[in-house]
C-alpha cells in the first residue's frame, strides 16, 4: 500500500472556521436554510448532505476550533484542550467519568476509531417495541454502506493488530467466546496510539477532516467557541437560534441565526439541556431521561513476557457476542494507553504494592469493557449545575460481572498470571479457578468500581407515540414542526458497541428525509 | 497534604520510577483542578480537609494525616480503601490527582517503556483533509 503525498495529492477540500475572536463586538445575525447545533458525528454529516443538496447551512459549534497539528499526544493536555470540563465531567455521584468531546469535529476527534454498525437484532427491537420499522437492517445498510465509503471504515489488518490485540483474541477463542478485528475510521494508520488525544497526522477520518471541510468546501459557514442558548419560537417552528460567542479573553458576542430548518445534534447530555433551558418540546416530559451510557472499565492482566500492549493502534480487536445484544451482553476491546489511563482505570494498591504493579505495566494485557446498560438516568439542569444522575443499575451489575468474567477467562487462557479487577480496591484473581469465587463476592454499590463512559445515549428518545417519546422517526421533534434531533441522544436503548458509525448512517438518513420533505 | 500522601503512594525510592521530587506533580494537578467549576472545587476541598483531619479520629491516630509517619499513613489510606462510599470517593478522587499529576510527564512515564508523543518526534506526515467523496465530486450522487 503505498501512502499518498499530501504534496501530490490533487487540491483537498479546506476548513474555515469562524472563531469568536474574529467575529465583530457586536456580533453577528445571520440568515441560512439551516441551522446546524453541534459539529461532531451527527451534525457534521447533516451539515454536509443539507449544504450539498443546495441549502444555505451554518454550523454552531460551542467548543473551540483545534487544528490537528496543534494536538500535542499529551492526554491531560488533550483533556483540556478538546473534551468536555476538561476531561472532568462526570455523573451525578462522582464515580462514572463521562467523557465527550468539545470541539470542532467533537468526540469524533478523540474516539478511539472504533465502528461497529448497530446489531441487527438492536433495530429490529426498536421497530418492534418504539415503532421505529423505518429504521430495519434492510432500511438502514445503504446509509451504513455510505459512511463507511466516506470514512474508509475497514476492518483492522493484520499489521494493525498488535500483540496485545492478537492475544485477547487468541484468548478468547480458545476461551469459546466471538472474536474478531475491530473496525476504525482510519486511512494508513501510522500507528502510535494516540487516537483519545487527537490524530495529529490525520488518519482518523473524524468529521475534523471529513464531512466538516467538505461542507466547508461547499459553502457551509462553520462558527466555533459558539453556544446555542435560546430560541425564538412561533406557531410551533423554532425561527431562530440565538447563541452566545465567546472568545479567549472572555468577551461574548451575541450571534442570532433565522433559519427555516434547526438541527440539533449536542449531543445526549448537552441535546436536552438547550431545551430543557428553553422549556420547550416536551409535552412527553421525557427531555433528558432514558440516559444510558455503556459504562466503561478496563481490565488488566499480567502477563511473564513483555507484551506492550500501548504500541500500535488503540483499539484492536473486540471478543462478545455483538450480534445479539441483551440481558447479560458485554464486549470487551482490546486496547491500552500509558501509566496514566491504568493507574486512574485500576487500582494496582499503594506504596511498594503499587511501584512493583506499575513497573511491570509493559507486561500487561487490556481491554475495555462496555455493558448493554438499561435506560435508567437522566440529564437536568439543577442550581445552575449540569446534572447527569446516572448510577449503575442493580439489573446491569450482573453484566458487568460478566464483562469481567469473559475477561478474567481470556486473559488466563492467553497467558497472564494474575488479572486485576477495576474496582476502587486492589482486588486481584491470581489463578482461573478463583475467577468464579471472586467476581461472585462483587457487590454493586458508589465508588466501588472505576467507571467511564464514551458513549452517552437516550435522552431524546425516537419512537412514533408522542407520549412515549421525544422526536418521531424521522428525526423531527413531536412538539416542533421544523426542528431535528440527529445524535445519540434518539437511540431508544443502548447499542452495545460503538455508536458513531449509527449516528453517522442515522444522520445521513435523517437528512434525506429533511431534504425530501423541502 | 498531597505530598504526604504521594510519598507513601508512590514511594519511588529504590524502583526505576522517576524520582518524585524530580517530577512537578503539585503544580499539573493545580491546573487540573482549575478547570472545575466553583461548586465542584468546593467539594474537592471540603473532601480534602475530610481526609487530612479525618485521622484525628479514624484509627484514633490523634493527629492530622499530614503529620502522621509514613507507617500510618498508609495505613490510613488502606482504611480509607475499605470505607464508606464517601471516604472510598474522597481517596480515590486524592489517588487519582496525583497518578494524573505524576504521569503526565512524559519522562516518568517513558522509564516504565510508555513511548509518550511520537508524530513529531519520527516526523509523521499529516495527511491532511480527506478529498471530497468521489461519487460527490462526479455528480452522480442525489440524496
Amino acid at each position: 500500500m503505498t501512502e499518498p503525498s499530501p504534496n501530490t495529492a490533487p487540491s483537498l477540500p479546506v476548513l474555515t472556521v469562524q472563531q469568536p475572536a474574529d467575529m465583530p463586538e457586536r456580533g453577528l445575525k445571520l440568515e441560512a436554510d439551516a441551522v446546524v447545533i453541534g459539529s461532531g458525528a451527527g451534525g457534521a454529516v447533516a451539515a454536509y448532505e443539507l449544504r450539498q443538496a443546495g441549502a444555505k447551512v451554518v454550523v454552531l459549534e460551542a467548543g473551540p476550533y483545534v487544528k490537528s497539528e496543534q494536538f500535542t499526544e499529551r492526554l491531560v493536555e488533550s483533556f483540556q484542550t478538546l473534551y468536555e470540563e476538561g476531561g472532568n465531567q462526570t455523573n451525578k455521584s462522582g464515580d462514572l467519568v463521562v467523557l465527550q468531546g468539545a470541539c470542532i469535529g467533537g468526540s469524533t476527534v478523540i474516539n478511539a476509531a472504533v465502528c461497529f454498525r448497530a446489531p441487527d437484532k438492536v433495530l429490529e427491537a426498536w421497530g418492534e417495541n418504539n415503532g421505529l420499522d423505518n429504521l430495519s437492517p434492510e432500511a438502514m445498510a445503504p446509509y451504513f454502506e455510505r459512511v463507511e465509503k466516506n470514512l474508509h471504515i475497514h476492518p483492522n489488518g493484520a499489521h494493525e493488530i498488535n500483540l496485545n490485540g492478537r492475544m485477547i483474541r487468541d484468548g478468547a477463542k480458545k476461551a469459546g467466546i466471538p472474536a474478531g478485528p475491530c473496525s476504525r475510521n482510519i486511512k494508513h494508520c501510522a500507528l502510535t496510539g494516540h487516537c483519545i488525544a487527537g490524530c495529529k497526522t490525520d488518519r482518523k477520518q473524524s468529521m475534523l477532516v471529513t464531512y466538516l471541510p467538505w461542507a466547508s468546501e461547499l459553502g457551509a459557514t462553520i462558527l466555533s467557541g459558539t453556544r446555542a442558548e435560546s430560541f425564538e419560537v412561533s406557531n410551533g417552528r423554532v425561527t431562530q437560534v440565538n447563541a452566545v460567542a465567546t472568545d479567549a479573553n472572555g468577551r461574548s458576542k451575541p450571534i442570532e441565526v433565522k433559519a427555516g430548518l434547526v438541527v440539533v445534534a449536542a449531543g445526549a447530555v448537552q441535546t436536552p439541556l438547550l431545551f430543557q433551558k428553553n422549556a420547550i418540546g416536551n409535552s412527553s416530559g421525557l427531555i433528558g431521561h432514558n440516559f444510558a451510557c455503556h459504562p466503561s472499565t478496563a481490565m488488566i492482566g499480567e502477563h511473564k513476557d513483555d507484551v506492550y500492549g500501548w504500541l500500535g493502534a488503540t483499539i484492536t480487536t473486540y471478543a462478545g457476542n455483538i450480534e445479539d445484544p441483551k440481558e447479560g451482553s458485554y464486549l470487551l476491546e482490546a486496547g491500552f494507553l500509558g501509566p496514566m489511563s491504568i493507574t486512574t482505570a485500576s487500582d494496582g494498591g499503594v506504596g511498594r504494592e503499587y511501584t512493583d504493579f506499575i513497573q511491570n505495566s509493559k507486561k500487561f494485557l487490556a481491554s475495555v469493557t462496555l455493558i448493554h446498560d438499561h435506560n435508567v438516568g437522566r440529564v437536568y439542569m439543577e442550581n445552575g449545575r449540569k446534572r447527569i444522575d446516572y448510577d449503575l443499575d442493580d439489573r446491569d451489575f450482573p453484566s458487568l460481572q460478566e464483562a469481567f468474567r469473559g475477561a478474567a477467562k481470556i486473559y488466563f487462557a492467553a497467558g497472564a498470571e494474575r488479572v486485576f479487577l477495576p474496582t476502587t480496591r486492589r482486588t486481584v484473581i491470581e489463578s482461573p479457578d478463583q475467577i468464579d469465587s471472586v467476581i461472585n463476592s462483587l457487590e454493586n454499590g458508589k465508588h466501588r468500581y472505576k467507571l467511564t463512559s464514551y458513549h452517552p445515549q437516550g435522552t431524546m428518545r425516537m419512537g412514533r407515540d408522542p407520549k412515549k417519546s421525544v422526536v418521531g422517526p424521522n428525526g423531527l421533534m413531536h412538539d416542533l414542526d421544523n426542528v431535528y434531533v440527529v445524535d445519540a441522544s434518539l437511540f431508544p436503548t443502548t447499542l452495545l458497541v460503538n455508536p458513531q458509525e449509527t449516528v453517522y448512517a442515522m444522520a445521513s438518513y435523517l437528512s434525506d428525509g429533511m431534504l425530501a420533505r423541502g | 497534604m498531597f505530598e504526604r500522601f504521594a510519598e507513601v503512594y508512590i514511594p519511588t525510592e529504590g524502583t526505576s520510577l522517576k524520582p518524585l521530587s524530580d517530577v512537578p506533580y503539585l503544580d499539573n494537578i493545580d491546573r487540573v483542578l482549575a478547570f472545575l467549576d466553583a461548586p465542584t472545587l468546593d467539594e474537592v476541598h471540603t473532601g480534602m480537609k475530610l481526609f487530612d483531619y479525618g485521622s484525628v479520629v479514624v484509627g484514633l491516630h490523634f493527629a492530622r494525616f499530614a503529620n502522621l509517619d509514613p507507617d500510618d499513613r498508609l495505613e490510613y489510606i488502606r482504611a480509607w480503601d475499605d470505607g464508606g462510599e464517601t471516604q472510598r470517593a474522597i481517596v480515590v478522587l486524592i489517588k487519582k490527582l496525583i497518578a494524573v499529576g505524576y504521569w503526565q510527564d512524559v519522562e516518568a512515564a517513558r522509564r516504565v517503556g510508555y513511548h509518550g508523543p511520537v508524530s513529531d518526534e519520527a516526523k509523521i506526515l499529516s495527511l491532511g483533509n480527506a478529498p471530497m467523496p468521489i461519487a460527490m465530486v462526479e455528480g452522480s450522487e442525489t440524496p
